[in-house]
């Protein structure tokens, strides 16, 4: 399995991590046996209980020795299902295979000395032992005070349909729908493209992958229809895929076809044929901050998301006119993340939210019935103050840009 | 006159090399996977794992299957390069299961694929409530001891219980911790025979004898498939010593469904090719059931519904042992250094004497120092963090055993075998089973004494593990020797069909408490001899 850095946090551990566990162990780390690690954590989401409440917090902490060392103790006591008790028995069942990690394992004090070892051990577990109650405490507080602004969904059960799941956006939706045990229908442009993304999924993975070319008329709903899939079978749709060509003139007719055409026609082909029906559901509308200004030299990008935020707006009131209130609509205007369509900068790294926190926000959104989300809101707070300030002062602002 | 032996596990083994010795041609059906050859003879288990390419596929499979995950329970699991047994996951697989979840095999050779090797023999208190003497099995044992290489001792603390057994081999090497076992067996004998407990060398199937070229040599993997073939296996030198026969003819790729009744007997066999899918009938004049307790039912009850369908298709029995280990910590071990070499099963046994009743007065139990085998659920288990469990662990190993009581079982209303029409599941086939309560105290009592026996002996138990119903892989029972048409007569031959015969464990009235195979080869053996054809 190709493995592009980790699919599912909650379960796999990066390389530094790794190593802090070998070293915990007393054990080698090896490159070869991480790959098959981390292989193995990438299908736990699908083979194991998935943590809840507190021991989902546990699990986003990342490993150092110290951490490491009160996790083991702590999950051993209290979660035993816990993501790093999965770890730990990996890392362990992994290593006992290998030649030189099983020596490493067993290498143990004999005659005499093993008693004084033991006594030596159990001693210094129950001082740690009081350590990691400690740390075990301090966290607990941590996670009861973040609480309030913690929205927890499940998603056991749902169905989500996410379009251009293959990268940005669309792709860490896709990962953490499935990692909170939701059933993905993903669809990406081609066929090399679903290829790829196959071979990096976990086979145990519910996620079914389609080809659709949403540049062309009508495409997302024939799909969907000859893979035997109906309206009323989709519990959220998230529209996600886009297209955005930089450096090309905002009267380039063959780009801004496309532009509207993957950004914008191509949602209401779609809409035309989730809303038919009476089944209770959402539909998401990923859109752009950019929407609220205009900007040269993207062949029409901020215009055709314009046009999908307050067409999804306009649609929204539609079905509240012909009594389908059953269809909640969403739409998201990220501002400024980090995403396969932006370079990182150094001060920018500081103030981005992290892709997989914009998909978190935008799946726990959509479940919970919100009807926009712009991350991150100081980002959308600064380009509405921008607006406010007129043509002028966005002319001089944003025609700098390159 | 054409006869078929179906099924090529040790019952049909056996039940074709005595015909085939009587001078009758035999033709066996079977599904006949078999398995591939096992790597590396002569290297240690954990050797291994510096001489293969890739050791953790080899240990582990390629997506990690056999490791156990935490929160399980579970303390071993079957290694991945060994695939004759087969589960509900099996294409073949037709078992429905209501509280009884077996395995089964439809690899030449069968279930004693995994055979742990005991070799015991049913005595006469064994015997009890069959409908056949000691006197009429001990010339079938003699006759398959004679086929089968049995190590074990002379005399020791057991030959008076296990009558019928007649060990050609010498018996196999102790381990250190074995003997440090012995050893406090000694100084403690006349107190433990006191409780009912004794302690004597395991009779195993295993050539032992290091002037055979196929004698064990310690290699510490027979879990993993014994790479010098030294554990006996009927899918390989029963059934090359059938070959031998001109009149003997191996058909693999068959799997019999039912057999067609005629006026009183039966006509032919319907089956299933494995290759192309398709079912066929082929006409037969004489078959032996020797599928499997579990098959050979599921054979039975799909004829008796087409012979007789006014009559409920059911078995009168199914039987299994319930297997409970007691995990336990000889202290004396504790910081001992592990042997190099040795063999993996048990080499100890312990007889656990009880007085006449219900059940069997021996009840058979394997002493078992830990041998090689993957440590990581028996580090997980540990009531510490990782780290310390892993230390702890690799102190104790040598010190660390277990002891697999085997419970006997008898034919007890509603456990039974129920042919279904479940929509495309035609013909399958329903396990029923619930453990009969009285069985419950006897289980507990038991477990007390060997536990008292164990503190006797400096070990310390810790713990008990129950297998689910169905896991003992000791199936019988099924058309169990008796009277009625779901029955044999004590010749093996079906009370409904007067040219069937039950060849295997299917016909066993009671299940002792003993390992069967060796019981299963003279069964085998002793249908095929008297059978009148």
């Amino acid at each position: 399995m190709m493995m592009q850095g980790r699919l599912f946090p909650t379960w796999q551990i990066d390389e530094d991590e790794y190593r802090t566990v070998c070293a915990y162990l007393g054990i080698s780390p090896k490159a070869h046996l991480y790959e098959k690690v981390s292989a193995y954590l990438a299908s736990a989401p699908f083979r194991f209980k998935r943590p809840r409440g507190f021991a989902l917090f546990l699990a986003g902490v990342r490993l150092t020795r110290f951490r490491l060392a009160r996790m083991d103790q702590a999950t051993r006591l209290f979660f035993p299902e816990h993501p790093v008790r999965h770890v730990l028995n990996c890392v362990i069942g992994l290593h006992e295979c290998d030649g030189e990690g099983y020596r490493e394992l067993a290498s143990a004090p004999a005659g005499w000395r093993a008693a004084l070892a033991i006594a030596g051990w159990l001693t210094g577990y129950g001082f740690a032992l009081m350590v990691t109650l400690a740390w075990l405490g301090w966290n607990f507080l941590a996670y009861v005070a973040g609480t309030p602004f913690r929205r927890e969904q499940n998603l056991a059960g749902k169905r989500i349909l996410i379009t251009g799941v293959n990268r940005g956006l669309g792709r860490d939706l896709m990962l953490h729908a499935l990692e909170q045990g939701a059933e993905v229908i993903g669809t990406v442009r081609s066929q090399e493209a679903l290829d790829n993304l196959a071979a990096e999924l976990p086979r145990e993975a519910p996620a079914r992958l389609l080809v659709a070319d949403i540049s062309q008329p009508g495409a997302l709903p024939r799909v969907l229809t000859e893979n035997r899939t109906q309206a009323e079978a989709i519990d959220l749709a998230i529209l996600c895929a886009g297209v955005k060509h930089g450096g090309t003139s905002v009267l380039a007719m063959p780009a801004l076809r496309e532009t509207f055409e993957v950004n914008y026609f191509s949602t209401v082909d779609f809409a035309n044929w989730f809303c038919a029906g009476n089944s209770r559901k959402s539909l998401v509308l990923v859109s752009s901050i950019g929407r609220w200004h205009g900007m040269h030299l993207t062949g029409g990008y901020n215009a055709s998301k314009a046009a999908l935020s307050i067409w999804g707006e306009s649609l929204e009131m539609e079905l509240r006119a012909v009594g389908k209130q059953h269809i909640d609509i969403m739409i998201v205007e990220p501002g400024i993340f980090e995403s396969g369509m932006m370079k990182r900068s150094g001060v920018a790294k500081l103030l981005l939210t992290s892709r997989r926190d914009v998909a978190k926000q935008i799946l726990s959104g959509a479940m919970a019935g919100k009807k926009s989300l712009r991350p991150p809101f100081w980002f959308a707070v600064l380009t509405w103050a921008v607006c406010l300030g007129g043509r002028n002062l966005r002319y001089r602002l944003f025609a700098r840009i390159k | 006159m054409k006869i078929v032996v179906i099924g090529a596990g040790v019952s049909g083994a056996h039940a074709a090399l005595t015909l085939l010795e009587r001078g009758f041609n035999v033709e066996m059906w079977d599904v006949g996977r078999h398995e591939d050859s096992f790597p590396e003879p002569g290297v240690t288990f954990h050797e291994l794992k510096n001489r293969l390419d890739d050791p953790v596929d080899y240990f582990l499979g390629r997506d990690l299957d056999a490791l156990v995950p935490p929160g399980r329970g579970e303390l071993l699991r079957y290694p991945p390069s060994r695939h004759f047994l087969a589960s509900d996951k099996d294409p073949l697989w037709n078992f429905l299961s209501d509280g009884f979840a077996p395995l089964g095999s439809y690899h030449r050779g069968g279930l004693a694929n995994g055979w742990g090797a005991n070799a015991l023999s049913f005595d006469e208190d064994d015997l009890a409530g069959w409908p056949v003497s000691f006197s009429e099995m001990d010339s079938a044992y003699r006759t398959v001891y004679a086929r089968i290489p049995v190590a074990g001792p002379v005399h020791d603390d057991l030959s008076s219980q296990l009558a019928g057994s007649y060990p050609s081999q010498p018996p196999i090497r102790l381990s250190s911790a074995d003997e440090r076992l012995t050893r406090a067996y000694e100084r403690k004998k006349s107190r433990l025979h006191g409780l009912g407990i004794r302690l004597g060398l395991a009779r195993l199937a295993v050539v032992t004898d290091p002037q055979h070229k196929d004698a064990c040599d310690y290699c510490d993997r027979c879990l993993w498939g014994c790479p010098k073939d030294s554990i006996y296996n009927p899918g390989r030198s029963t059934l090359q010593a059938c070959e031998s026969f001109e009149g003997f003819r191996y058909v693999p790729g068959r799997r019999v469904l039912s057999l067609v009744p005629g006026e009183g007997k039966i006509t032919g066999i319907r089956f299933v090719d494995t290759g192309s899918g398709q079912t066929h009938v082929e006409t037969c004049d004489v078959a032996f059931l020797a599928a499997g307790a579990l098959e050979t039912g599921a054979i039975f009850l799909r004829s008796l519904r087409a012979a007789r369908p006014d009559i409920s298709p059911e078995t009168e029995g199914l039987m299994d042992t319930t297997v409970l280990k007691l995990p336990y910590v000889a202290l004396s071990g504790i910081g001992r250094p592990p042997d190099s070499r040795s063999f993996q099963y048990n080499r100890l046994i312990m007889g656990i004497l009880g007085e006449p009743g219900p059940w069997p007065r021996y009840l058979h139990a394997e002493v078992l120092h830990l041998p090689s085998l993957l440590y990581h659920p028996l580090i997980e288990s540990m009531p510490f963090g990782s780290r310390l469990s892993k230390k702890l662990f690799f102190v104790l190993k040598s010190a660390l055993g277990v002891v697999s009581l085997f419970f006997p079982d008898k034919i007890t209303p509603g456990n039974r075998q129920v042919l279904v029409n479940a929509g495309e599941q035609q013909e399958a086939v329903r396990l029923c089973y619930q453990e009969a309560n009285e069985k419950s105290a006897y289980i507990t009592q038991s477990v007390a004494r060997v536990r008292a026996a164990l503190w006797r002996l400096g070990c310390m138990p810790k713990g008990i593990i129950q297998s689910a119903p169905g896991s003992g892989i000791h199936y019988a029972g099924t058309v169990p020797m008796g009277k009625g048409i779901k029955r044999c007569d004590a010749t093996g031959r079906s009370n409904l069909f007067a040219n069937v015969y039950i060849a295997d464990g299917a016909a066993f009235p009671s299940l002792p408490s003993k390992s069967i195979s060796m019981s299963l080869a003279a069964h085998a053996t002793r249908i095929a001899r008297s059978a009148r054809l």
